[in-house]
């Protein structure tokens, strides 16, 4: 597939602690490869991965295969020194919440990262999905599975235990939020929940729109 | 070659002597701050050696490295010295960020210490 060909442009935002994982997490969910680009001035990573995402159709058939561009951004670690710009949330439509199963401290700010969420996300119940992260470190444990579900199902949002190390749940978790983006957007007919540019299918008549408002791409 | 002023001898000297111990060891900053001072980092203020301290030592990494890029100090009407610092730096394995710090320095007791400390990340909005 060449650079343009492809009819969704997704982009997934991992957010978090400082810590807990996320770069190592979309790092093994890009197989391993270190082919990430670097924006330095708005601090930003972003990883790409080509997809092709089959649509169920109504009656449960398999519809034609869509071509799913998708960027993983992830933060240059200024959440150390707490500057995150809001612009990070407004432009991806998906999160990757993770914390450290062998943190306390990264479980109880998921109630912090939510509410942010809320706040500046696009739209006020965007996709997420929760990841306790380092799940392979069974003897560090510091959160049970069952706390960590029983948050998810207060917030409404799917739970996996990941381990971005052994790659265990690293693709699920990926793929079924795709799987909820792709549903939303089926939902809407319209399609005017879509932050600005992030999606467009490749017809004639979109294109333009596509290229034109698509500020999050590498300008370099 | 004329000397430089003083104020740029102190200035450059300062800055030279934070980073080393940013970079170091955090903990020994205190030496330099005084009660009365007050740092503002990435927007939220901090006033006092001890909270400055706590501050500047509980930011979550290991490693840290400073590279300056460009600094410029002035004198100041009350005899104090204003530097402003522009540089990168990398904390842990994290990617290299820019970074922007100001500082107020006064002569107390034949001693120069740091009264105002203003940090930033060099990361801007999209757009």
């Amino acid at each position: 597939m060449s650079e343009g060909d492809y009819d969704y442009l997704i982009k997934f935002l991992a957010l978090g602690d400082s810590g807990v994982g996320k770069t190592s997490f979309l790092y093994q969910y890009t197989d391993c490869k270190f082919n990430s680009k670097f924006i330095t001035t708005v601090g930003i990573d972003f990883r790409e991965k080509r997809k092709v995402y089959n649509s169920k159709g109504p009656d449960g058939t398999s519809g034609k295969g869509q071509k799913i561009h998708l960027q993983l951004w992830d933060t240059a670690g200024q959440e150390r020194f707490r500057s995150l710009t809001t612009a990070f949330f407004r432009d991806a439509m998906g999160f990757l919440l993770l914390f450290d199963l062998s943190n306390e401290q990264s479980f109880l700010n998921v109630r912090n990262w939510m509410s942010q969420l809320q706040v500046h996300a696009y739209c006020e119940n965007p996709d997420v999905v929760l990841c306790g992260n380092k799940c392979d470190l069974s003897d560090q444990r510091a959160v049970s599975e069952d706390e960590a579900r029983e948050l998810a199902e207060k917030y409404g949002i799917p739970y996996f235990e990941t381990s971005a190390a052994n790659g265990q749940n690293v693709n699920e978790a990926v793929d079924f939020l795709l799987d909820l983006i792709m549903k939303r957007m089926e939902r809407c007919v319209d399609k005017s929940w879509i932050p600005d540019g992030t999606v467009h299918t490749n017809g004639p008549t979109n294109l333009d729109l596509s290229e034109g408002s698509d500020r999050g791409r590498c300008a370099c | 070659m004329a000397e430089q002023p003083l104020w740029e001898q102190i200035g450059s000297s300062f800055v030279r002597h934070y980073y080393q111990m940013f970079d170091s060891d955090r903990s020994q900053l205190g030496s330099i701050y005084i009660d009365t001072s007050c740092l503002t980092w990435e927007g939220q203020p901090y006033q006092g050696k001890i909270a400055i301290v706590e501050k500047l030592t509980s930011l979550p990494f290991t490693k840290i490295a400073h590279s300056i890029t460009a600094e410029d100090h002035q004198p100041t009407p009350d005899s104090c010295i204003l530097s402003m610092v522009v540089g990168q730096l990398k904390a842990d394995e994290d990617p290299i960020m820019g970074f922007h710090q100001s500082f107020i320095l006064k002569n107390i007791n034949d001693a120069w210490v740091c009264t105002n400390d203003m940090f930033r990340l060099a990361i801007h909005n999209f757009s």
